[in-house]
């Protein structure tokens, strides 16, 4: 614990003072922030899954419900911004219940195909009511909040990198905690906890409750972020299984390992995106730019990055199923 | 009349819903592995479909001769290289790997084919019988729906008559007892994996010509096969089969009488329905889950 508390304190101070070191370049901070988004997201969905063992295909619903919950609210009634993200949560945090106890009684494949029954409930409702804007949207502007200028990409960093922390330790302190073992414990073996008098059906929930919550309210920020959602960026299926693999491909069940994930798939999915390894493969005469593969290369490579995120898990699963921080660790010391 | 045309029209796509489920439910019951990818082998029927018919003049329903084979092929060689690897690794792990399988074949067919919806239009796409009554019958569903009890009684006579059936069906019942009776379940798997992809490709083929192509097609076929597997019990077959003609049904009824743009979500809610009520499904013995 008081290593996690330093390390995670360490952590802190150097994301803390980052923005200082790299000056005003909104490309940069773009980056950080859904560094720190998926960072977040991820953490978030390994409480559930990692932790307890509950895969959840259906996290983007609880981002989404988050998103559009704040929009609405911040759009019509205008409470300010706190009230607006709790209201998310509160909203997410009913999902989260509603799924998990309907699915929860269930052992197996149940829980991962109903979570994914639940996010596309809740996209196809978001996308055939009116008072969420339908396929068109939500626009949220004239948001404001004390004097600070939302204009600028700063707060919102701050804002997210304080979520990450929260999460963090929250995720630290479950770890070590009698529900952390409990959730352990749940994830190792469902009949021996039971037998042991563990309520799981009551510890599942608090996970992904837990999880639902934190999820919600980088949702929130996000949508005050981008000050733009639609169901096709707030909700698509595609975000909560990139949620997984951000997971898996760092480390499940460990504390930094979806930190870890975020900072590489992220980082790998904008240099696929602005054609940087592209242009590195042919510019460094890997492959020449006249032939067929370099043409080929140059103009597809830049739609390519969930390819290889496909890639990257298959090979993930079938080399390293514990993930790059997994690997490196013996066995047994999680 | 509007419940005529649209009990029709349910039972004609119902049938299709079916094939594409059996196929998961096949999977499932032999393998115990739920296979995320099964929208994506649906995708690359509706895309041979297609390029048979507009590069070699196929028509879609004779292309199956072709399509079936392949895919069969395809699906045995994808269960022998990668799902084979992680048979005793935990569920979740399997999980994503056909995630991560179905992620690399929607991306890749992106990219091949890019992004564009393509439409297969034979001489026959919209025509259709009238029956009295004002109630009309789509030549291409008729066939799908023809073609689909075909390939049903093919699978059934298949499972319940052949050695290899009857060593699929043991294996699903246990796979260690199956193993101990000599039964090469290591083999069992690729077969049943082989014969899911061939089913889910041929309901792909069929639905080609009512649906639009694009790589991401066959994403609401994954979940309402999801849906029709656990309506059915998974793992049941026959229950596979009669659970699609119920989605079919519940979905043509709800868009005639609510709205087409409710219809998913009835479909999403009748599954969480099942699971609350009756999780083993309508055919699924009681504890099974």
């Amino acid at each position: 614990m008081k290593q996690s508390v330093v390390v995670i304190a360490l952590f802190a101070a150097v994301m803390a003072a980052l923005p200082g070191f790299l000056g005003d370049n909104p490309y940069i901070a773009d980056i950080l922030i859904t560094i720190l988004m998926m960072a977040s997201l991820a953490s978030a969905w390994n409480i559930v899954g990692g932790y307890a063992g509950q895969f959840s295909f259906g996290h983007a619903a609880y981002f989404g419900a988050g998103a559009y919950t704040t929009s609405i609210l911040l759009t019509t009634l205008n409470p300010g911004i706190p009230v607006s993200i709790a209201a998310g949560v509160l909203v997410s945090c009913v999902i989260a219940l509603l799924t998990g106890t309907i699915v929860f009684r269930l052992r197996g494949h149940y829980f991962a195909l109903a979570s994914i029954a639940v996010a596309e409930i809740v996209r196809l409702t978001v996308l055939n009511l009116d008072i969420t804007g339908g396929a068109q949207g939500i626009l949220v502007t004239k948001v404001s909040f004390g004097s600070l200028d939302l204009n600028s990409k700063v707060p919102f960093y701050y804002a997210m990198l304080f979520l990450l922390l929260v999460t963090l330790g929250i995720s630290a302190l479950i770890y070590r905690s009698r529900t952390g073992y409990y959730l352990l414990a749940i994830r190792e073996d469902q009949d021996a906890a039971a037998s042991l008098g563990i309520n799981l059906y009551l510890f599942k929930n608090i996970a992904l409750v837990i999880s639902a919550a934190i999820a919600s309210v980088a949702g929130s920020i996000y949508a005050v972020y981008i000050s733009f959602i639609d169901t096709s960026t707030v909700l698509p299926l595609r975000l909560s299984i990139e949620i997984i693999l951000t997971t898996i491909i760092g480390g499940i069940g460990t504390l930094w390992g979806p930190v870890l994930g975020a900072v590489l798939l992220v980082s790998l999915a904008e240099a696929l995106r602005s054609n940087m390894i592209g242009e590195y493969l042919v510019n460094t005469g890997m492959v020449s730019e006249g032939s067929a593969t370099g043409a080929f290369l140059k103009s597809n490579l830049a739609h390519a990055h969930v390819l290889v995120y496909g890639i990257i898990t298959v090979l993930c699963i079938l080399g390293l199923p514990k993930g790059i921080l997994g690997f490196f660790r013996r066995k047994g010391e999680a | 009349m509007l419940f005529f045309q649209s009990l029709i029209s349910g039972i004609l796509i119902g049938g299709v819903y079916a094939l594409a489920a059996m196929g998961m439910s096949l999977v499932f019951g032999v393998m115990n592995i739920s296979n995320f990818a099964h929208g994506e082998l649906m995708m690359l029927g509706m895309y041979m479909a297609y390029y048979l018919f507009t590069l070699l003049n196929i028509d879609p329903f004779l292309s199956l001769l072709i399509i079936m084979p392949l895919t069969f092929v395809f699906g045995y060689v994808i269960e022998k290289t990668m799902i084979d690897r992680v048979m005793d690794h935990p569920s979740e792990n399997q999980i994503l790997l056909t995630v991560g399988f179905g992620l690399i074949m929607s991306n890749s067919a992106l990219l091949a084919f890019t992004s564009d919806p393509k439409i297969l239009t034979t001489s026959y796409s919209s025509s259709s019988i009238a029956l009295p009554g004002g109630i009309s019958v789509s030549i291409p569903m008729l066939l799908s729906f023809l073609v689909t009890c075909i390939l049903t009684a093919a699978l059934y006579l298949f499972l319940a008559k052949s050695r290899t059936g009857m060593a699929l069906r043991a294996t699903s019942q246990n796979r260690e007892a199956a193993q101990l009776m000599g039964i090469n379940v290591s083999r069992m798997s690729a077969i049943a994996f082989g014969t899911g992809t061939l089913l889910a490709a041929s309901a792909g083929a069929m639905i080609a010509q009512t649906y639009y192509i694009d790589p991401f097609a066959g994403h609401i076929f994954l979940l309402k096969s999801f849906t029709i597997c656990v309506l059915g019990g998974l793992g049941s077959v026959i229950g596979a089969g009669i659970g699609g003609i119920i989605i079919g049904l519940a979905e043509a009824m709800s868009s005639a009488y609510l709205s087409s743009d409710w219809k998913d979500v009835l479909v999403f809610i009748l599954f969480l329905a099942i699971l609350l009520l009756r999780p083993q499904g309508l055919f699924g013995k009681k504890g099974e889950q």
